[in-house]
């Protein structure tokens, strides 16, 4: 009896010993990021990653990408210990930075002789008072979607990268054919969809509290939706229609959006979700005097949260994802990392389904990306003044001078100035 | 002589009497640790974070800042500007018209002043309808309670849809000769409306089972007597019924403002507060102040404004109880 009773707590013994043992080998690594399970570049990084760090398992927080900033900023106060935290914008990077629950880089940038070379300057964007408190992966500007079929039915030439904004105008009204429900442009509801080009000649920000440049386009929409030529903003809002959908129902002909969509469009198509078949990129128009190309655009990146227990770890996957392999395996799924070299571009331009044009491919390199909010310890505030403000612009419940006054007047007042 | 009497000296409790009283409060812990924990340490809490600035992480950033908070939420300044130049009533319609709090106190203000009676008057027609033995009333009854257990996400986004340009509501309205052609939600008028509508239809099948017990207690006697003296069912509803339900109104008018000055998912999925701010309500923007802006000091210094608001209306309601009451 006194044997068996010494054979089984030998064998409880060993079976304890051999789980602490696995529990030390699997290290797992939790990210907090927005829409994980429909994201084809997280599920790709993960898998990439995991396969050349055997013994680590990467964890997807999954938040809902409409109220992200929010959410997190919630469970951050809430003294949440996940590793990572994907940056969506730069003004909540900066409250997260104030609030203390980043982590700064500088030590492990430094000791890991980390290359910032391929950000080409990008990286400053996430970096606080000196303190690197963030790295990008993945850069992504406004560029114009188009569907070349919608084109060639109206029998009028595709977009290209030198166009400005009243050639646009005029191509936008030639596709038009409100009898057939066809579009010839499409406007998301955000502001920064529908007016935010005026940041593209690197002198007007959205956070100086000077908005007259704004008026431009503002009226710009207005005429297009009153010629029926794009879906009124009301009508958009209310229904809540994702631009993803509306652009691949197939009768919209352009449509102003970030790079991020350039995935989602492929993986739709390629899964015969969306209706459209042959579209094609080209560069943002620009006003008479700006240069061709130039466009604004936001970093997409990933910080380290300063209660995780596992920042060693937590590096370690950082610096992989905006390095070169990481880059590369973001681009692999039809997304512009942060991070580019030779290499990196060539795995972009070859991705499956990416259009074959040159125009196409020229736009994947714009002339000139400005950040499209800078973060200032009021850029929060300001995207709040500035959103309700353009809510009432576009629903039409004060004119287009009212609004940019009221814009003026808040912001101003915010500002003290 | 009480005067010259010696002040009564404590008696010393028994042991059974302290066995008692330790039992008492073992029992009655359990639930006032939930309230301190959850309640009163929060308030208390929110109270001293409103005179500090605080953009959350480590308390030691907080910074104490006496009334700044409170003076930046009135924006004091430019109101004070106002009044002094133009007049005490221009620096009021400066405040209501421009600045943020002022604009959500009005909203919130006429969400509830218009809310709360329609729930109510809405609670007792359907209570009375189908406290007669209709055909059918069980199916009705659960018929009207399900959009308060129903998800407010859902009836939201569903609500938004029947309020579109060439929804359903517009084209029953135009039926009738409205020439009203917008999205509910894209104006600045009837968005506030969608709003009471959504939380009127939501409210009132609540209210309607209450009213329905409360109508179960009516004693019959005085509907007898009521109709011996002459009167008519008009009359009846007026001085039998109405009063008898004051209890019952007393509660649900109280809980109903409160939870009228608290709306906040109605307002964010269907208009975030637009269009501008024409549906910005306090909790809104209290909560895109503090989650949003992280201004934790500004969010609970509205949140004082709140609490004082909804704490004056509950007073005044609780000193004319009496009234309402039929004790």
């Amino acid at each position: 009896m006194k044997k068996a009773i010494a054979m089984l707590l030998a064998a409880v013994m060993l079976l304890a010993l051999a789980s602490f043992a696995s529990a030390d080998e699997n290290k797992v690594l939790t990210i907090v990021a927005w829409d994980a399970n429909t994201t084809g570049y997280l599920t790709a990084q993960k898998e990439a990653y995991e396969a050349s760090h055997p013994g680590v398992t990467i964890e997807y927080i999954d938040v809902s990408s409409q109220d992200y900033d929010t959410k997190v900023a919630a469970m951050l106060a809430g003294g949440d210990t996940s590793d990572i935290y994907m940056v969506k914008d730069i003004p909540a990077l900066l409250n997260w930075y104030e609030a203390g629950y980043t982590t700064n880089m500088n030590d492990f940038i430094a000791n890991s002789n980390y290359d910032l070379s391929g950000f080409v300057g990008m990286e400053v964007n996430y970096a606080m008072n000196g303190e690197q408190i963030a790295l990008p992966f993945r850069s992504d500007f406004e560029i114009l979607f188009y569907n070349k079929d919608l084109f060639d039915a109206a029998g009028v030439e595709y977009p290209n990268n030198n166009m400005t904004w009243e050639e646009y105008k005029e191509k936008a009204l030639a596709v038009t054919d409100t009898t057939k429900d066809i579009y010839g442009t499409h406007y998301h509801t955000w502001l920064s969809t529908a007016v935010n080009y005026t940041v593209a000649d690197g002198v007007n920000t959205l956070v100086d509290g000077e908005y007259s440049d704004l008026a431009y386009f503002y009226q710009l929409i207005q005429d297009l939706e009153d010629a029926g030529a794009c879906m009124p903003y009301t009508e958009i809002s209310a229904a809540g229609l994702h631009y993803s959908g509306a652009f691949g129902n197939g009768n919209i002909a352009m449509m102003p959006m970030g790079y991020w969509y350039v995935a989602t469009l492929i993986t739709n198509i390629q899964n015969g979700t969306y209706n459209v078949k042959n579209w094609g990129l080209a560069s943002m128009p620009t006003k008479e005097d700006v240069k061709a190309g130039s466009t604004f655009g936001n970093l997409t990146g990933a910080m380290i949260n300063k209660a995780s227990g596992n920042q060693e770890l937590a590096w370690d996957y950082i610096s992989w994802l905006c390095g070169e392999e990481g880059s590369k395996v973001t681009a692999g799924t039809g997304n512009r990392p942060a991070w580019v070299s030779e290499g990196v571009a060539d795995v972009m331009s070859s991705v499956d389904g990416f259009p074959a044009d040159e125009g196409s491919k020229a736009a994947l390199l714009p002339t000139y990306v400005a950040i499209e909010i800078p973060g200032t310890e009021f850029s929060s505030q300001i995207s709040s003044i500035l959103g309700e403000e353009h809510s009432a612009i576009m629903t039409r419940e004060i004119t287009i001078e009212e609004g940019i006054e009221n814009m003026n007047e808040r912001v101003q007042e915010l500002l003290g100035k | 002589m009480s005067g010259s009497a010696e002040p009564r000296k404590k008696r010393k409790m028994s042991r059974l009497e302290r066995k008692n009283t330790l039992i008492a409060y073992s029992f009655l812990a359990p639930n006032f640790l939930g309230f301190a924990i959850f309640t009163l340490i929060p308030v208390v809490l929110s109270v001293v974070m409103s005179f500090t600035e605080w953009k959350g992480g480590s308390l030691t950033t907080m910074k104490w800042v006496g009334l700044n908070n409170y003076a930046t939420i009135f924006n004091s300044a430019k109101v004070g500007k106002q009044m002094a130049e133009n007049g005490f009533l221009s620096g009021i319609g400066y405040f209501f018209s421009k600045v943020d709090l002022g604009i959500a106190l009005k909203n919130t203000v006429f969400f509830t002043v218009v809310t709360v009676p329609l729930s109510l008057i809405c609670a007792i027609l359907l209570a009375l309808v189908l406290n007669r033995a209709v055909k059918g009333a069980v199916v009705f009854r659960a018929i009207l309670f399900f959009p308060y257990v129903a998800s407010m996400v859902a009836i939201c986004v569903c609500w938004n849809f029947m309020l579109m340009k060439n929804g359903p509501v517009n084209q029953f309205m135009m039926f009738f000769g409205s020439t009203f052609n917008k999205s509910w939600t894209a104006d600045s008028t009837m968005a506030m409306w969608a709003i009471v509508l959504v939380s009127v239809w939501r409210n009132m099948g609540y209210y309607m089972v209450i009213y329905l017990a409360a109508l179960q207690g009516v004693p019959r006697e005085l509907y007898e007597a009521a109709t011996v003296d002459g009167a008519n069912k008009m009359q009846q509803f007026f001085n039998v019924t109405l009063p008898q339900l004051r209890p019952t109104t007393f509660f649900a008018s109280i809980m109903l403002i409160i939870g009228c000055f608290k709306i906040y998912d109605t307002v964010a999925i269907m208009t975030n507060g637009g269009p501008g701010r024409a549906t910005k309500m306090l909790v809104l923007y209290i909560y895109n102040e503090a989650f949003t802006n992280f201004n934790y000091g500004v969010a609970s210094a509205i949140s004082m404004i709140l609490l004082l608001i909804v704490l004056l209306g509950t007073i005044l309601q609780f000193s004319r109880e009496n009234r309402y009451s039929n004790t």
